[in-house]
């Protein structure tokens, strides 16, 4: 039943879709603690509890933008590869089932996107792009490949 | 049932855990019955268990193992060491099976027969270190268990082992004091646990702070202090749970010690101590494989063979003393043996011979550094390769592991006496003392076993100096490179600075000291450390991050790191890197050479062409040997001309081994100086004995040496006066890859004053073509050809050869020819 369970969120305006097998919790963040000589998508460490999150932003991974004056409050918490991170979203609207599961990607999109979107998830009338958090994560010469 | 039978995987191969280390001190005394009955438990044991759990080959080797026993503890039988070397092959089969079970690879099971009839074997008297006896195969019926008596144990076992097994633990745990009672508990749930702490004394933190800004009445701040102190107890013993034993690092050491000793043929007594302290878990597991490397470097080439040992007045078994305790946060383990020490000097000529060294930089290290060149990669001093160790892949991954570990690891050595080897690690590996330093508007925690000291900028100790652009700081007269911690992070400094900096001297597992600029210190705390994501790692100066006392998440700063990410120099690339930037000088100016400067022993500083001096050594006295009134050096059984001996020898000499491509003699110094670069041609050119001139090197000027004379007056002791011709007189050497030709005969000449080519192709008509006798060349033009012979004896060359030593007949041949061509 957990197999067509997303988290609906937003990014840089974009509807977007993540498995609910990925996610852990969705929180609200406090300081973020930023860290020197990392890229730009890395926004910081921050404490969730006993434990340290690194913060990415996709949004900036995806444009290869530095948003780092930006405020960023909503984070999603996943663990991978035995890390803590957090993935900053603008809105979280809603977790529920997709019928219809995913479908393929019709029309171009954003080349920007194209590394990152698995397919098109249904809800609500809309259709939002699947994301994996773990593409997120991944070195960051493939960031660069990316942006 | 899975969960049963992991269970009892994990349970046998602990108690072989602990069962290997009581097996050794069986054999030293086999009449020890309560040994014997821990033995015969843990058999029956798994016979039991086995056959609860269906696993009959487990069964078939335990019953084996436990009808033998029986025997010996009946008196029908004695516990001989094969009777011991065939337990333990069982015991170790079974130990193998265990962790087998849910893997692919098996072990064939009629391997098993093997073992059984070794163990059925009943031997009687073998001496205590002959190999073992091939794996017979004599029918010998008696003790092998049959089928249907493993059937009918079976039964009864069936019914007695769940209800016996309860039982026989809590008599366990009453009739043996040295193992508490205990349960397992899953690794990941202690970790949940003190994550649970860690919230909770951050709540405390938050709770503390709210208090004092708002307020509070008394009695309410003394329960808070109550629950606090409570807090602070409960995180202590929390991580208390993370602590083991040293017994537990020791647990497998008499055993290795025992089958080490009885494969290299040796006697070793081994002393453990300081079983009783406790070091985190995850660091026991660290230490295990540098202590093992370790115990079988001292057993394979620290302690010598029995009849070796009683030649070198020492008792014929060696001892092995392991000690562990503790100091401050640091856990101590040292491995002493009473062997035969490390050989220095065998080791400085491994690092001249592997390239690591110019015989001249060996000659200046301390003694502490060539020992510590045993820490090497692709240096050992042992003579064989033996399976044991010895490949030099050894000392270089132990020190990288202790050193991964925050570890630091020494040595000691005394030749002919003995080795001792210090490991020092850190009490656990996730918490660790740590400063707190500011630079810009960051905070960063640097582990405190990197600091060595701290000081404020505006200290007198200090004297900082820019130089090209680098910065030196000049502390008690040593000097180290200066990094900002801001410049290397990239971070912008604060505009209104509060008082001085402060410098950290820092030291790291892979560089030279350096000084680390921040904004200030702020504080000191224990840190638990948690691993840092992989994209922040990447940046290659944090080690971790951590969740300090306020709340705030901070990074571990990386001391190797910064230092890499700064490109200061690392230990041994200055070291090496020098030999490479001359050599390839040399190729480039063919006009100047290298020459050693070296101190004569009467006090006087003279010069040598580097390309000679094979190696400086340091001699004994009893090397030196006169006779005949010459002297020569015995040196690697092997005896040389030594020049300037000072009559009978007693200070341990200091030697120039000089090598002109076949011959070899000892120059006999006070000390080296310094190599320098001088030009090919002398500025004064003498003809005094084995002064060739002199030659200005700043605003000194230095005698420099004939190589040639020295050679020539060793090989015949009274090649004396020389030929100068004033004439620049065209000298082809055709052979020019001969070394002799190179490094001897061309200087000659060049000091002579003639101009020197090579090659048989080279450019200009020489007047004179040298080559040695052995590859005559062929001209087409009346050149005249002077053909060198190596031997003194007229016979022994080609017919008109001159022997290459006698000057005279050579310059004068040279003159003549030069004066035939002209």
């Amino acid at each position: 039943m957990t197999q067509n369970l997303f988290l609906f969120a937003s990014i840089a305006d974009a509807p977007i879709a993540i498995r609910s097998t990925e996610i852990e919790a969705v929180v609200r963040l406090g300081d973020i603690v930023p860290i020197p000589l990392v890229p730009p998508h890395v926004r910081g460490l921050a404490a969730l509890r006993s434990r340290v999150l690194t913060i990415i932003d996709m949004e900036s991974r995806i444009f290869g933008r530095d948003n780092r004056d930006q405020r960023a409050t909503l984070a999603i918490v996943a663990d991978i590869a035995a890390h803590s991170y957090g993935f900053l979203v603008d809105t979280v609207s809603d977790i529920c089932q997709a019928p219809d599961g995913i479908r393929p990607i019709r029309g171009r999109i954003d080349p920007a996107w194209a590394p990152y979107a698995a397919g098109l998830v249904e809800q609500g009338g809309r259709s939002h792009l699947l994301l994996s958090l773990s593409d997120f994560v991944a070195a960051p010469g493939a960031s660069a490949l990316a942006a | 049932m899975d969960e049963i039978l992991a269970e009892f995987i994990a349970e046998t191969l602990e108690t072989l855990d602990v069962l290997s280390g009581e097996v050794v001190a069986w054999e030293a005394d086999p009449t020890d019955k309560s040994r014997l009955d821990a033995f015969f438990r843990f058999f029956h044991t798994v016979k039991g268990s086995c056959g609860f759990l269906n696993l009959p080959r487990f069964e078939r080797l335990a019953h084996g193992a436990e009808d033998v026993l029986a025997a010996v503890r009946r008196g029908e039988r004695i516990a001989d060491p094969a009777t011991v070397t065939a337990v333990l092959a069982v015991m170790d089969r079974i130990g193998a099976l265990a962790r087998g079970i849910g893997e692919d690879e098996q072990i064939a099971e009629s391997d098993d027969d093997a073992l059984l009839d070794a163990l059925s074997l009943n031997s009687g008297g073998f001496e205590l270190f002959d190999p073992l006896p091939p794996k017979q195969v004599a029918p010998t019926t008696v003790e092998t268990p049959d089928v249907t008596e493993i059937a009918n144990d079976d039964e009864i076992h069936m019914e007695t082992a769940p209800a016996e097994a309860p039982a026989r633990r809590s008599s366990d745990g009453a009739g043996r004091e040295r193992a508490p009672r205990t349960i397992r508990l899953p690794l990941a749930l202690i970790d949940q646990l003190m994550n649970g702490i860690s919230d909770m004394v951050l709540a405390r933190n938050d709770l503390a702070r709210k208090m004092r800004d708002h307020g509070v009445d008394p009695e309410l701040e003394g329960s808070f202090e109550r629950l606090s102190a409570n807090v602070a107890d409960l995180r202590d013993m929390i991580s208390k749970t993370r602590m083991q034993r040293v017994d537990r690092l020791y647990a497998a050491i008499p055993r290795m010690v025992r089958d080490l000793t009885r494969e290299l043929g040796k006697k070793a007594v081994l002393e453990l101590d300081g079983g009783d302290v406790e070091m985190d878990r995850e660091m026991v597991e660290m230490v295990v494989d540098p202590l093992t490397h370790i115990v079988r470097n001292a057993l394979d080439h620290g302690i010598e063979a029995p009849a070796d040992r009683l030649v070198a007045g020492k008792a014929e078994a060696g001892t092995l003393r392991i000690v562990a305790r503790q100091s401050g946060n640091q856990i101590v383990i040292e491995i002493g043996d009473d062997g035969r020490g490390i050989n220095r000097a065998a080791l400085v000529e491994k690092a001249v011979a592997a390239g690591l060294y110019s015989p001249v930089e060996a000659a200046a290290l301390s003694e502490t550094e060539k020992l510590n060149l045993i820490f090497h990669p692709g240096l050992t001093t042992a003579a064989q390769v033996t399976s044991i160790s010895g490949r030099g892949v050894g000392m270089d991954v132990v020190r990288a592991n202790i050193e991964q570990i925050g570890g630091v690891i020494g040595i000691t050595s005394a030749y002919g006496h003995g080795t001792t080897i210090t490991m020092r690690v850190p009490l656990t590996l996730t918490i660790i003392p740590g400063l707190i330093v500011r630079c810009g508007d960051h905070f960063f925690a640097m582990p405190r076993g990197n600091v060595v000291e701290l000081l404020h900028q505006n200290s007198a100790m200090i004297s900082i100096e820019s130089i090209g652009g680098a910065s030196i700081a000049t502390i008690r007269g040593e000097r180290y490179s200066v990094v900002d911690l801001e410049d290397v992070l990239k971070v912008p400094r604060l505009a209104e600075t509060t008082g001085p900096r402060t410098l950290m001297v820092v030291r790291s597992s892979i560089g030279q000291p350096y000084v680390l600029g921040v904004q200030g210190v702020e504080s000191n705390e224990e840190l638990v450390i948690r691993p840092a994501t992989p994209v922040v790692t990447a940046a290659g100066v944090f080690a971790g991050m951590t969740l300090p006392d306020n709340g705030q998440p901070m990074l571990l700063l990386d001391a190797a790191g910064i230092a890499q990410v700064a490109q200061l120099p690392l230990r041994e690339s200055d070291a090496r890197g020098r030999p490479a930037t001359e050599q390839a000088e040399t190729e480039v100016r063919t006009d100047m050479i290298q020459a050693l400067i070296y101190r004569e022993r009467d006090g006087a500083e003279r010069l040598l062409p580097l390309a000679v001096v094979d190696r400086v050594e340091d001699l004994e006295p009893g090397q030196i040997t006169i006779s005949g009134g010459h002297a020569f050096a015995r040196i690697d059984d092997r005896l040389l001309p030594a020049l300037n001996t000072i009559g009978h020898e007693t200070a341990p000499p200091k030697s120039l081994r000089l090598y002109d491509g076949h011959e070899q003699i000892c120059y006999l110094i006070d000390d080296v100086v310094d190599i320098i670069e001088v030009p090919a041609k002398l500025d004064v050119q003498l003809a005094a004995g084995r002064i060739a001139g002199l030659v200005m090197v700043g605003d000194m000027q230095f005698e420099m040496l004939d190589p040639f004379m020295l050679f020539a007056e060793a090989a015949t002791r009274n090649a004396r006066g020389a030929d100068q011709s004033a004439r620049p007189i065209q000298c082809l050497i055709a052979d020019a890859e001969d070394p002799w030709m190179r490094t001897i005969l061309a200087p000659l000449l060049i000091q002579a004053g003639h101009d020197v080519s090579f090659g048989v192709a080279a450019e200009g008509e020489p007047d004179v073509i040298l080559c040695s006798d052995a590859q005559a060349v062929e001209t087409a033009a009346e050149v005249p050809v002077l053909a060198l012979r190596a031997l003194a004896d007229p016979t022994a060359g080609a017919p008109a050869s001159i022997y290459r030593y006698d000057r005279d007949t050579l310059m004068a041949a040279i003159a003549q020819a030069a004066r035939r061509a002209a």
